[in-house]
């Protein structure tokens, strides 16, 4: 299935459409969705920092979605780098 | 719920409201408020900042401003109105990034719940900060990592260290 990750902060930079469309094995967990996108952005996005996807999060719009968790199907998610707000 | 507001402003269209903030927490049953107010500053790490960039995921960060504002309420166990707002956009220096503010019955209460708030939304909320220089160079802040894994081996890595963003 395709899986649609809208990028945010530094991750932005890794696409400027603001998203990347990744091909995604139904029953996949985010675990295993952090390493497609950590490789498609190696092969993409070679200026972004291999560690900036281990240290990122993935969400919807209504959770964050843990390691364990199966990647929605039909849900554009988020992938969050580490976060600086206030 | 009318206890709790929460936005996100779009710079170009406004700036954070303080009046309306002390002004939404205040209630007749209330004799203490507290606030906290992050404005844009014009230096950081020994370089000159010349503005500020935020970038939100913003469903997400009003949910868990809601999540936070009910994580205050329990926290305190008291009547509490609270108002969490937070800028997007383009900020100058000196611009307000951030507002929070919570009034309670009595002073203690009020200082717990606004120090519980302002940390949550800067170590949970998904919120990015982008510094300009004045050499023209621009950085994300290195920020909080929100990936479960990854936060229980910074807390090892950081253990006492005080929080410094």
């Amino acid at each position: 299935m395709k899986t649609r990750i809208a990028l945010y902060g530094a991750l932005r930079e890794a696409d400027a459409s603001g998203h990347v469309e990744l091909e995604v094995p139904a029953g996949s967990s985010i675990a295993e969705l952090r390493e497609l996108l950590a490789a498609h952005l190696a092969e993409h996005a070679p200026a972004i920092p291999a560690g900036l996807v281990r240290r990122s999060a993935f969400a919807s719009a209504e959770e964050i979605l843990h390691n364990h968790r199966t990647v929605p199907e039909g849900v554009e998610l988020a992938v969050l780098p580490p976060v600086s707000g206030g | 719920m009318s206890d709790l507001h929460v936005a996100v402003v779009e710079r170009r269209e406004a700036m954070l409201d303080v009046a309306a903030a002390l002004d939404f927490v205040s209630d007749s049953r209330f004799g203490g408020i507290a606030s906290f107010i992050g404005r844009v500053r014009d230096h950081n790490v020994g370089r000159v900042v010349t503005g500020i960039s935020y970038d939100l995921f913003e469903p997400l960060a009003l949910r868990m401003f809601r999540a936070i504002g009910e994580r205050a309420r329990a926290e305190v166990d008291v009547p509490l109105k609270l108002w969490i707002a937070h800028a997007k956009g383009d900020l100058a220096i000196g611009d307000l990034a951030v507002v929070v503010a919570a009034g309670t019955p009595h002073r203690d209460e009020a200082f717990r719940a606004c120090r519980l708030a302002i940390e949550a939304v800067k170590h949970e909320a998904p919120i990015w900060k982008q510094e300009h220089y004045l050499d023209g160079d621009s950085a994300w802040s290195e920020g909080c990592s929100l990936c479960e894994e990854q936060r229980e081996a910074e807390r090892h890595d950081h253990a006492g260290h005080v929080h410094g963003h």
